[in-house]
């Protein structure tokens, strides 16, 4: 069940149980934890040590809620104050409104194996349980609701991300012909794959690699091709984890950024990031590979620096880049 | 007295009055505050934001006869419990299902009002970045309300038509009354807070689809059509960030690309390294090389 809830918590369920149990006339004590998520023990004593003594001046009982709890069901009256529902504020109703609306964005392919997704009712637009939801909410927070908000979870190729779901699904493996991008190289791979997953709009896969024999996260955009199987996967792997932390055996590159270059800070995983007086940047960051970091310098043009050189990452690494790009254009 | 009775109790006054009432007249009503007048401020200012953030609707006003003026609270049935939602419980259950698999920052979705607890534990399959002003640009452009805020170090007053999420950004789009024409925005270039404004006065335009534009299509200034060459080897990746492309016999494809911010368009053909060269226009091919020469 939830954890404990704070005085906050309870009040918010407070505020919609009271006017719900009026309004039933009278509710099981079972149906109001369920529906409300409230912990039934401190549901009972809430009502019990708390409801009973609220009211107006001067606190006699003819001006104090009246709660009456017989066989499991609660009864409440004269609770005057708290009759109607607390308003949804138009902040939390855009976030409902947002939620929804990624949901419905998913897939739109009729036949969906991932159950929990088929459940909320995205594959069948036209009764949807959550579309009814988000119309009678889109009534509520204005006539132009339908339209305010749209969200794109990822780009990736709506039959990709099909096969993997149904893989995920299914238990079985996955060939992947993959670009990895900060490498600059394509190559085939066999997958476990355990979870299919966006993150700040790209959706990505976590899976066992047996090529790398380690877990790994694809973006599944850079997936040219998968292919299902009906091999069984093999490796199990626990789906909490993140996206991209560098481990500790990569080379660290230092380096140093003009100030209006203060967005490598908020997009890359630093590992230290210091400004000096004029704005400017120091930063400490892994390489994973060279083809990301020389793609990074000649955007960022000969501003940024490299400090400290290594057999990793050459002091010349971007000025050889930017010869190479060039040879294309002087050639 | 519990806190969570001395909140009800307090909600339950202002609810109750006819009029506003001052901090001192409520604490008398409502007793559980401490005694010394420093601390019962204290308390008082606490349990009001309390209130305000779980979304009652405490309005202030000058309590009539004093002087000089004193503040005084009350609560509105009207504005306490607004538009009635009633959602079945199928209904209920999709929407609670929906904060569960799209997790979005900051607080609370509020879906608790409506009723939607428990249900089964869904794996999350998505993460969308969230904050307090797109709410409020959501809220406003749903109800057709004006917004003003600071946008590249302009104040800016703006009708928001769509705020829409696409490639790990959120843009708005919407009638720019500053600008008297239509505009589009990055909300991570918004600073500071969105203020809510009057009613929209311009109808709900088209504006080209933010989840179609790119970094180099965002700009002031009159598209550049540019073709760029990329290598078999990047062909694939490029159809796909590009859509159509034109194929040549080598493999190699020609994307023609709207340019209105050379820079992000440099930045893109760059993430090519040398499987990609700007073809035309002649400006944009020699800034390039002025570009790339500049790390000699």
């Amino acid at each position: 069940m939830s954890a404990k809830l704070t005085a906050r918590d309870r009040m918010t369920r407070l505020l919609a149980v009271i006017p719900w149990v009026v309004e039933e006339d009278g509710a099981s004590l079972d149906d109001v934890a369920a529906r409300f998520d409230y912990p039934r023990d401190q549901l009972v004593a809430d009502l019990t040590e708390v409801v009973l003594f609220v009211g107006v001046h001067p606190f006699t009982p003819d001006s104090l809620i009246e709660v009456d709890i017989t066989d499991d069901r609660v009864q409440i009256r004269y609770a005057d104050w708290f009759n109607q529902p607390l308003r949804l504020t138009a902040e939390e109703g855009a976030r409902l409104l947002t939620a929804g609306r990624s949901v419905l964005s998913i897939g739109g392919d009729a036949d969906n194996d991932t159950a929990e997704i088929d459940s909320a009712g995205f594959d069948d637009e036209e009764a949807s349980p959550l579309l009814r939801a988000l119309t009678k909410l889109g009534m509520a927070l204005g006539a132009s609701a339908d339209s305010a908000v749209d969200v794109r979870l990822g780009d990736a190729p709506e039959a990709t991300l099909e096969t993997l779901r149904r893989a995920v699904g299914e238990g079985t493996q996955v060939e992947l012909d993959y670009y990895t991008y900060g490498r600059d190289e394509l190559t085939t791979r066999i997958v476990d794959p355990a979870r299919v997953f966006s993150d700040h709009g790209n959706w990505y896969l976590h899976g066992y690699c047996h090529r790398a024999n380690a877990e790994r996260v694809f973006r599944v955009d850079r997936i040219r091709d998968a292919r299902p199987s009906a091999t069984p996967i093999t490796h199990t792997i626990e789906t909490s984890g993140g996206l991209f932390t560098p481990g500790g055996d990569e080379p660290r590159v230092h380096m140093h950024l003009p100030a209006d270059a203060s967005w490598v800070v908020e997009q890359y995983p630093t590992e230290s990031a210091e400004a000096r007086s004029d704005g400017s940047i120091d930063v400490v960051m892994a390489v994973t590979a060279t083809p990301w970091l020389e793609r990074l310098l000649l955007r960022l043009g000969p501003t940024a620096s490299i400090l400290e050189s290594s057999e990793a990452v050459p002091e010349d690494l971007v000025s050889a880049a930017a010869q190479r790009v060039l040879a294309r254009y002087t050639a | 007295m519990d806190k969570l009775e001395r909140l009800l109790n307090l909600a339950a006054a202002l609810l109750d009055a006819d009029r506003a009432m001052t901090a001192d007249e409520l604490r008398d009503r409502i007793g559980g505050y401490p005694e010394s007048k420093a601390s019962f401020r204290r308390a008082f200012e606490r349990d009001k934001d309390d209130l305000r953030a779980m979304g009652l609707p405490i309005s202030v006003e000058p309590v009539a006869g004093t002087d000089p003026p004193l503040d005084g609270y009350r609560m509105r049935r009207a504005d306490y419990s607004g538009a009635e939602i009633r959602l079945e419980p199928d209904e209920l259950a999709a929407l609670h299902l929906a904060t569960n698999l799209v997790r979005l920052d900051g607080a609370a979705s509020g879906l608790i009002k409506l009723g939607a607890g428990g249900g089964d534990a869904a794996e999350e399959v998505g993460y969308v970045p969230f904050n307090d002003a797109l709410a409020v640009m959501i809220a406003a452009a749903a109800d057709r309300k004006a917004v003003t805020f600071i946008y590249n170090d302009v104040v800016r007053t703006v009708e928001p038509w769509r705020l829409s999420f696409s490639r790990g950004h959120w843009y708005l789009s919407g009638w720019d009354r500053t600008r008297d024409d239509d505009r589009l925005y990055r909300v991570d270039r918004i600073s500071g807070t969105v203020e809510l404004g009057d009613d929209a006065q311009h109808e709900i335009g088209s504006i080209d689809d933010p989840t179609d534009l790119r970094g180099w299509e965002l700009g002031d200034g009159d598209a550049i059509r540019a073709r760029v060459r990329v290598d078999a080897v990047q062909a694939a990746h490029a159809r796909h960030l590009l859509g159509a492309v034109e194929e040549e016999a080598s493999g190699s494809v020609i994307a023609e690309i709207d340019v209105r911010n050379p820079e992000a368009f440099r930045s893109f053909v760059l993430s090519f390294l040398d499987h990609a060269e700007v073809l035309e226009p002649p400006e944009l091919r020699a800034s390039m090389i002025d570009w790339l020469e500049s790390f000699a």
